[in-house]
């Protein structure tokens, strides 16, 4: 999972390297006269991934000592958290005023935020896999990979949105 | 006292009874790919115009976007569901009890077990290597239809824009349907081999990143019939070209995400195998060569491959979506592309020879019965070449207006990277010193290897030198470059290699004549077909055009000739391989007499490879030293354990 | 690994062979074109300052490959193997250590050159390059802003080009010069150039544009700077007047050549339809020909002539200003109805 993470890593890389092109060697003022972006909805947002790091942890943690109760609890309130994230996202994309094809600010914003938003899409669907074999009675103190590999992916995708929320709207 | 057990657990007798009736529309295979994938492209269609009624965009049936994302990527996401592709995790996912002694999927019993997923690694290297052979054919008459165009001055039978097609989607199909997956199936057959394993980490993974390869090709031979004509911006794609080309660069664009998708699962895959599964002894200096090519290779492509992903998604968009990541009147920067995308593509070229360099290693040290001279700074060479691989990519763009600052440094890298690349030329030579030569069909591809890979190397010291590079840019002189480090490189080790474990993939023994009668067409041919490019280049012949000045007509007549000779050699080649396969002696276990593990099993190896897990004892490369053994296995371990008393 | 006298001497004799014939090789052909510029005159020499070298490299290779394979193969039923030599450190750091030496002295000697090309000395002429699909165009700001589709330098005198496109990448390229470089959309490219030798030259577009990618091709005339003058100023004059002359000026001088074909302006281009026929095509579309010809000119393909691709005419003609815009339609109308 780690090498597949660097690879990802490397993916938004090559989409971080288009917004250096656009923001640091064209000098695009950023955002540009006219545009602006949503920091505080989407701050508010950060959080809530960040501590869908927590719970996810606290699901492997909870399995890894046997606890049943609160790796399921764990795992449940991570998707909700991750699913929130999402949906304000999506609200946020439709409110925000501008379109993808506007200008180079308007194209690396919404291809930056939606690689990501992608990211928090396949990291859901493997949270809702593991979540449903949690509920079922899969895992166990002995053998818990299936809440381990989602767990290290969910912390890319958290991690990764914090450069991204610091790079486009905060910097 | 340890005894010699076999594995468990492979119920080779178990296999499961084909389904009847229905069942055999509904079981994982071509009937339920069938109708699955023409049931998802309807899916996509549908996504597309349920999104853009949504959205009240016209017009609804926005043909760009249906291609891409019911042809071009729900479709083959059907296929692959269609044939079982992905079955085994689905079930996983649904919950359902796993089997992980489930075999069912595993080894080849008749010629349809290549025609399926199959997990075996050793079917899916005879599968990747049937394929890109396919598209190898396909690529290499679109050459001759370049150099057929090319013999006269003036246009003789196409048009500009369907020359431009020609040329493209020869090097599309050559670079990423022919050179690279054909590295990843020998591979794919003999790293497992090598390195004592049953197979690799991740088998399943490992037919799927299989399947996404045709896939991909015929993306790239499909877009023949898209309007407009098939890709036509140069294999390079650059923007703002191909954000202004028609449909056809969307199949290039999309293409390339199947193939890099398959490149970085194989790559993956061969990490985790070569870091985790190596046999008891076998320490990182103990791995043949081959090994520490595909290791040093593999994380090139897992590093290195995202960014040409992201630089056709950014020309996508850009087309589709009308972003601007390339438009400069909106705040876009045109050579940005360049950058991103051969961020990736100069790693790609060294993705392209360096497990060329593990295979001439292998034959190098096996023809002349020797020890690899200074086997650890071979292994040494190869990761500088991976790490300095990284900071050349600019000396792609010496011309293109990018900031001048660069060059200089970029300059340096490139000269730099030839210091490892020399090194291990001076090491193979080293190697032959005083040994025992024997020139067969497999050692002569590698001594020519070395002879034509020293030229392209040679003429990109040249291309590395600014000054000169400025003259020769996107002349003729590049394209010889091009030819003599992936032709007179690349292809020459991927002769050298399908030569040389032909036996042990098929149990018989290819025909030495016609195999030596092949190299030396070949050579010759090779020769005379490219290195007059370096002439012609120097003098001021550009690249991708359909004509030219008059005072070339003469040298590209030659040329085109040379060239024909070139393609018809490789019927030599098939013919010999085919027949073999099917008529040539046995071959026994290891004709060459190699130390390597792959040679130690039987041809072709058993299903699960080893009867048990040999214990390493020594390095690869003991020639000349009596007794010297690689490893000891079936049975000689415990025998010689108590002999010393253990 | 000892090298007895006899081994050295034939190894001596195969390298020098195999560079004998690689420096016959490097000799005879003639590899480079005319040397044109002071900027080729130092590219030339790095080009041989490398060629020595490789020569020299791959003579040895050679020679090491020819020996081996003359003295050391094997008889066919020969089981035996070679002595196992592991490797020599000396010999290691040795074939790091001269390579390394070697790059380093070529990368100094090209960032000399490198330097020396670039700079573009105290006061040179400037000269605005455009490019666009598919053709090449040239203006002289410091002479009034006199517009050509052949680039006229003087010579001896550095010039500097400051190109730019109008749509996708292109790239200038005269072999003679050796001077090459892209020429980008939102951007300005420089390239500098100091002719040392009157003639007539090639322009080739160096980068792949599209369709008409081969024939975008123009001339670059050196000449005196006497001569040089007295064509600025009748450019000048050719490109100021209106009417049908003036209109002809317009047609050449925007590239309308490069595509199409008219027999009045001595253009066979045929990558747009023939403009010999303008009056039929126009009858085709039930349009007065001038309309049409308006409508063509400044919206191209409102009227899609069969058998000829869209997207490709440049969009840029309606900036015309309005004098050379009636001229050039005044031009067409007049060429077309069988006029010389």
């Amino acid at each position: 999972m780690l090498l597949f993470i660097a690879s990802e890593v490397m993916l938004f890389g090559s989409f971080f390297t288009a917004y250096f092109f656009v923001r640091v060697v064209n000098g695009y003022s950023w955002p540009p006269p006219g545009f602006e972006l949503p920091k505080y909805v989407a701050g508010i947002n950060t959080a809530i991934l960040v501590t869908s790091s927590f719970t996810v942890h606290w699901a492997l943690q909870s399995i890894r000592r046997g606890n049943r109760r609160g790796m399921q609890a764990g795992l449940v309130l991570t998707f909700l958290m991750g699913l929130t994230f999402l949906l304000t996202q999506m609200i946020e994309y439709a409110r925000v005023g501008f379109a993808p094809h506007d200008n180079a600010f308007t194209t690396i914003f919404f291809c930056l935020t939606g690689l990501h938003g992608a990211h928090v899409f396949v990291g859901l669907t493997i949270l809702a896999f593991a979540t449903t074999r949690a509920f079922r009675g899969h895992f166990s103190a002995e053998h818990h990979y299936g809440v381990e590999i989602p767990g290290i992916y969910w912390h890319f995708v958290d991690v990764m949105w914090i450069v991204v929320y610091a790079t486009v709207y905060l910097l | 006292m340890t005894e010699v057990t076999h594995a468990t657990g492979h119920h080779e007798a178990e296999h499961a009874a084909p389904p009847q009736g229905w069942h055999r529309w509904t079981a994982g295979g071509w009937l339920r790919a069938l109708w699955m994938a023409p049931l998802f492209a309807g899916i996509g269609l549908g996504i597309v115009l349920f999104f853009r009624w949504l959205g009240h965009w016209h017009p609804l049936f926005e043909w760009n976007t249906i291609v891409v994302v019911a042809f071009l990527t729900a479709l083959p996401l059907g296929f692959l569901a269609g044939i079982g592709a992905f079955d085994y995790w689905v079930r996983y996912a649904l919950g359902a009890p796993t089997q992980p002694e489930d075999h069912s999927g595993h080894g080849a019993r008749s010629w349809k077990d290549y025609f399926r997923v199959n997990t075996d690694h050793k079917v899916i290297g005879i599968q990747y290597l049937s394929t890109v052979f396919v598209f190898f054919i396909v690529g290499g008459l679109l050459a001759m239809l370049v150099r057929g165009e090319l013999a006269r001055p003036g246009l003789q039978y196409t048009d500009a824009q369907g020359f431009n097609g020609l040329f493209t989607l020869h090097a599309t199909l050559m670079i990423f349907l022919f050179i690279i997956p054909a590295f990843a199936g020998i591979a794919n057959y003999v790293v497992p081999l090598m390195l004592g394993a049953p197979d690799m980490a991740f088998p399943r993974l490992n037919a799927l990143s299989f399947w996404l390869l045709p896939i991909a090709g015929l993306i790239l031979v499909g877009s023949f019939f898209a309007p407009g004509g098939p890709p036509a911006a140069g294999w390079t794609g650059y923007a703002s070209l191909s954000t202004h080309q028609p449909m056809g660069t969307l199949f290039f664009n999309m293409a390339v995400q199947w193939a890099g998708a398959s490149s970085i699962m194989t790559a993956l895959n061969f990490l985790v195998t070569i870091i985790t599964m190596r046999a008891p002894g076998m320490t990182f200096w103990r791995m043949p060569l081959l090994v520490w090519a595909n290791f040093t290779t593999s994380l090139l492509v897992v590093i290195a491959t995202p960014f040409i992903a992201g630089s056709q998604f950014f020309v996508m968009f850009d087309r589709i979506l009308h972003t601007h990541f390339f438009d400069p009147h909106h705040g876009g920067n045109v050579i940005a592309y360049q950058h991103i995308f051969w961020f990736y593509s100069h790693p790609a070229v060294y993705i392209m020879i360096l497990p060329g360099f593990g295979i001439i290693s292998e034959v190098i040290s096996v023809f002349a019965r020797k020890p690899i001279f200074g086997y650890r700074l071979m292994a040494l060479s190869l990761l500088a070449i991976l790490v300095l691989g990284f900071s050349v990519w600019a000396h792609h763009m010496f011309v293109s207006g990018m900031a001048s600052y660069l060059r200089v440094p970029m300059m340096i890298t490139t000269l730099l990277i030839a210091v490892p690349t020399g090194v291990k030329v001076f090491n193979w030579l080293a190697t032959l010193w005083e040994g025992r030569i024997h020139l067969q069909t497999p050692m002569l591809w590698a001594l020519g290897f070395i002879s034509t890979f020293v030229i392209g190397g040679l003429s990109g010291v040249y291309l590395g030198a600014v000054p000169i590079d400025i003259h020769m840019s996107d002349t003729y002189f590049i394209v010889a470059h091009i030819h003599y480090v992936l032709f007179g490189g690349a292809f020459f080790t991927i002769m050298a290699g399908i030569y040389f474990w032909f036996p042990k993939m098929t149990g018989r023994m290819y025909n030495e004549t016609l195999g030596k009668w092949h190299f030396w067409l070949t050579f010759v041919a090779f020769n005379l077909t490219f290195f007059p490019m370096h002439l012609i280049g120097t003098q001021g012949m550009p690249r991708r055009v359909a004509d030219y000045a008059p005072k070339f007509a003469d040298w590209n007549f030659f040329i085109s000739v040379c060239s024909f000779a070139l393609g018809a050699s490789v019927i030599i080649f098939f013919y010999n391989i085919i027949h073999s396969w099917r008529y040539g002696p046995l071959a026994g276990d290891n004709p060459w007499r190699s130390l390597t593990l792959e040679w130690q099993v039987t041809s072709p190896p058993p299903v699960f490879n080893f009867d048990e897990i040999p214990q390493v004892v020594g390095n690869p490369y003991e020639y000349g030293v009596p007794g010297a053994r690689h490893a000891l296995l079936n049975g000689a371990r415990t025998h010689e354990l108590e002999e010393v008393g253990h | 690994m000892r090298v007895s006298r006899g081994a050295a001497i034939q190894l001596v004799l195969l390298a020098l062979v195999a560079g004998g014939i690689t420096t016959a090789v490097a000799l005879f052909p003639r590899w480079l074109p005319l040397e044109a510029s002071k900027q080729a005159h130092r590219i030339d020499f790095v080009i041989w300052y490398v060629t020595i070298i490789c020569i020299v490299i791959y003579a040895i290779v050679v020679g090491l490959l020819s020996y081996s394979v003359l003295h050391f193969r094997a008889a066919p039923d020969d089981e035996s193997d070679g002595p196992p030599t592991h490797g020599s450190t000396r010999l290691e750091f040795a074939w790091t250590a001269i390579p390394f030496l070697i790059v380093t002295s070529i990368a100094i000697v090209c960032a000399i050159v490198l330097a020396r090309n670039d700079s573009a000395g105290a006061t040179p002429l400037h000269v605005d390059v455009t490019a666009q699909q598919f053709a090449w165009s040239f203006k002289y700001p410091e002479s009034n802003s006199v517009t050509s589709t052949t680039l006229r330098l003087p010579v001896g005198r550095t010039t500097v080009l400051d190109m730019t496109s109008l749509d996708v990448i292109h790239a200038f390229f005269v072999p003679e010069f050796r001077q090459n470089e892209d020429v980008v959309p939102g951007t300005t490219t420089h390239l500098v150039v100091t002719p040392t030798r009157i003639g007539t030259y090639p322009l080739i577009c160096n980068e792949l544009c599209g369709l008409g990618h081969t024939t975008m091709r123009s001339t670059v005339v050196v000449m005196s700077q006497a001569d040089f003058d007295t064509w600025v100023k009748s450019q000048g004059k050719a490109t100021a007047t209106g009417g049908a002359t003036g209109g002809k000026a317009v047609f050449v001088n925007n590239g309308c050549i490069a595509c199409h074909t008219l027999k009045a302006a001595g253009a066979t281009g045929k990558i747009g339809p023939d403009l010999d026929n303008l009056p039929s095509y126009a009858a085709h579309f039930h349009q007065p020909l001038d309309v049409f010809i308006r409508t063509q000119v400044t919206h191209p393909d409102t009227f899609h002539q069969p058998g000829f691709p869209t997207g490709v005419m440049p969009h840029t003609f309606a900036a015309l200003p309005k004098a050379q815009l009636d001229a050039l339609i005044q031009f067409l109308i007049a060429s077309s109805k069988g006029g010389k």
